[in-house]
């Protein structure tokens, strides 16, 4: 059981060239499920490193219960880490490995045994601790990498991308497996992902990281609702968020959004906007908030022409021509960011059982209080 | 295509088969002459079949110490391997998990010592062991050998761990382990099937090794190889007692390497993929 708070942390390396974490803050509370998101390099895996003691601390100090860990070996943490490949000891067989850290730590031999047939057990790993890893399956690795770590009661579980290997339905099925092992135990538990879907829901609460800096520390619901700026509303929600360039025009007095030749009104929360008026903003609108419509094409409503159609089954993925409508982008890494340029096309994602096909022109309606509204400049939520 | 494909398979074989007799025929022919009578040894066209005899053994047996010969020799061999695995493997580990820009420099720089012509070393070696009055030893032997096999192992094994990710490493270190604790639990028994390619390594040099013992070696710490040439008379070279001997500095090697190997497949085929 353990609370660990980063203050302003930092990890500069030689040279002070480039900077994998910068003035990182972050209070993690015992028993809690943090995870920490983001696009690759943006420190996520800098951040769980230093406390599992394998990352040097070049700035700020890192506290495990109240104590300076700074320099702590990572023995001396008493902390369990789960690594992206698994890391387990290829020489040793399934219980020999699940084994290791007791045995390490001076357990006496009964209850090393015990404490391996109760784990093995938990994770139906029983008719394969004789066994070496290398004749296991991903899935199975990937259960034995779990077990030497529930194995101990530690501190807090690191784990770093635990499921990236994994195929789709497994990952799906150890998600919500880990998800219970966790809430079972009560253990603190910080998880590093970049999948937007094990972000959502898996963790109590979720910071989001970009860049070597924290973007924003809340619940997975308001990520969602109220993102603070342009790259966590595009981080999270998939697909990503539409961002449209726009221009706040005032209509009967209440601000609203001009988005080419299409006005957009706004909810009445909006009045704080209203100085605004006149300025350029970015709009952004989910898929998930576009609903067509046969009705009128007045105000709240938006039409396009449909460039291809992804059919998922349960919805449809429609990729329309943006036409007279500026696309606008977050402030990500670059690759990233050269992605979203490549394919300046707004997405709606409608219900499965409308019939569309392509080149049809289809009308949306927009729920107001769906818009998200932008600092143009810099990308901060208004 | 059938045909072809066979057509290529013979002469792959007969490629094969030819150039294993054309290195085979000298070993051969010299492990011949330790059963054939002295007087038949050169005997034009060569003999295939021949009553074999044990004399020449017999005669080797009383011109030299054959167990002491073989023992000095196994000494020198396991000696040397093990000083080398035990020096270099954690050189080559601490070169390998460095975070300095100059680590793959500095393993490199460990290769070229290798390259020295080793009679270059040598003479002021000799001396040094002389002023220490270790030489005529084992040891005199068994340290310079370590010195450029050492290097060597280092060489190698910075290879090997370099290409062992250093994950199990920390995943030891998080579940208790100090940072020796993980090198000896986890990166080296990961490595064995390394550690036994260049165990491999040292001692076949050191086996075979003539000109370092030849001047460190005195008459009863001197190993079979040394002894080989001395069957080289003062008047005549006697062949057949050179055959006989070629078996005792022959055999333990090739055990050796054959029981090796075994251990080398099975490390190899141990890790993970």
């Amino acid at each position: 059981m353990a609370q660990i708070s980063f203050q302003n942390v930092s990890k500069t390396y030689a040279g002070g060239k480039s900077a994998a974490l910068t003035d990182f803050s972050l209070s993690i509370n015992d028993g809690e499920f943090m995870v920490l998101v983001g696009p690759s390099g943006c420190g996520k895996t800098t951040a769980l490193r230093m406390i599992a003691g394998l990352e040097e601390i070049t700035g700020g100090t890192l506290r495990i219960n109240d104590t300076v860990a700074n320099d702590l070996a990572p023995r001396e943490r008493n902390i369990a880490m789960v690594f992206q490949s698994y890391a387990l000891y290829p020489h040793l067989t399934v219980g020999e490995n699940i084994a290791f850290g007791l045995k390490v730590r001076g357990a006496k031999p009964e209850e090393v045994a015990a404490k391996v047939r109760e784990t093995a057990a938990l994770l139906e790993l029983t008719e394969f601790l004789d066994r070496k890893p290398a004749r296991l399956s991903g899935g199975q690795r990937q259960r034995v990498a779990m077990g030497r770590a529930l194995v101990r009661s530690p501190n807090a579980f690191l784990m770093d991308e635990p499921l990236s290997n994994l195929d789709a339905r497994l990952r799906g099925q150890m998600r919500t497996e880990i998800s219970r092992l966790q809430r079972m135990r009560a253990v603190t538990t910080v998880y590093v992902t970049h999948d937007q879907v094990e972000a959502m829901t898996m963790g109590h609460r979720v910071a989001v990281m970009n860049k070597g800096t924290l973007q924003q520390l809340d619940a997975p619901r308001r990520l969602y609702d109220n993102p603070v700026n342009m790259f966590v509303a595009s981080f999270i929600g998939s697909p990503p968020i539409n961002f449209m360039e726009a221009t706040l025009v005032g209509r009967d007095g209440t601000p609203a959004l001009q988005i080419g030749p299409f006005l957009l009104p706004l909810p009445a929360s909006a009045e704080r906007l209203a100085r605004r008026i006149g300025g350029k903003v970015v709009a952004g609108i989910r898929p998930e908030a576009f609903k067509v419509t046969t009705g009128s094409t007045g105000p709240g409503t938006l039409s396009a022409r449909v460039l291809f159609v992804e059919d998922l089954g349960a919805d449809l993925l429609l990729h329309l021509d943006s036409g007279e409508i500026a696309m606008g982008h977050a402030d990500m890494i670059e690759d990233e960011r050269d992605v979203m340029k490549s394919s300046p096309k707004l997405k709606a994602m409608i219900d499965g059982s409308h019939r569309i096909s392509r080149d049809e022109s289809v009308s949306f309606a927009i729920d107001p209080g769906a818009i998200l509204v932008f600092d143009a400049q810099t990308g901060v939520t208004l | 295509m059938a045909m072809v494909s066979k057509r290529r398979v013979f002469l792959e074989r007969t490629t094969i088969l030819t150039i294993t007799v054309l290195f085979l025929l000298p070993v051969c022919w010299l492990i011949s002459t330790a059963y054939k009578p002295s007087n038949q040894i050169f005997s034009v066209p060569p003999r295939l079949f021949f009553e074999p005899t044990l004399d020449q053994f017999r005669k080797a047996f009383a011109a030299f110490d054959v167990f002491s010969l073989v023992r000095s020799s196994l000494v020198i061999s396991f000696g040397t391997t093990l000083l080398s695995l035990l020096l270099g493997t954690p050189a080559g580990y601490a070169l390998a998990r460095s975070k300095s820009r100059y680590a793959a420099g500095f393993a490199y720089f460990f290769l070229a010592i290798r390259m020295i012509p080793a009679i270059a070393a040598l003479i002021p070696f000799y001396l040094l062991m002389r002023d220490i009055g270790l030489l005529g030893s084992w040891w005199a032997v068994i340290v310079f050998n370590t010195m450029l096999n050492c290097a060597f192992v280092t060489w190698m094994m910075f290879s090997y761990f370099k290409s062992l990710p250093p994950d199990m490493e920390e995943a030891a270190l998080t579940d208790g382990c100090t940072q020796m604790g993980a090198f000896l639990k986890v990166a080296v028994p990961t490595t064995r099937s390394g550690m036994i390619a260049c165990a491999l390594f040292c001692m076949m040099f050191s086996w075979n090794d003539f000109l370092h013992p030849m001047f460190l070696t005195t008459l009863d710490s001197k190993p079979i190889s040394v002894a080989l040439l001395t069957a080289y008379g003062t008047k005549d070279i006697t062949w057949g007692t050179l055959g006989a001997l070629a078996h005792f500095s022959t055999i333990p090697i090739v055990l050796m390497a054959l029981f090796m190997n075994r251990y080398f497949v099975q490390g190899a085929t141990n890790g993970v993929q």
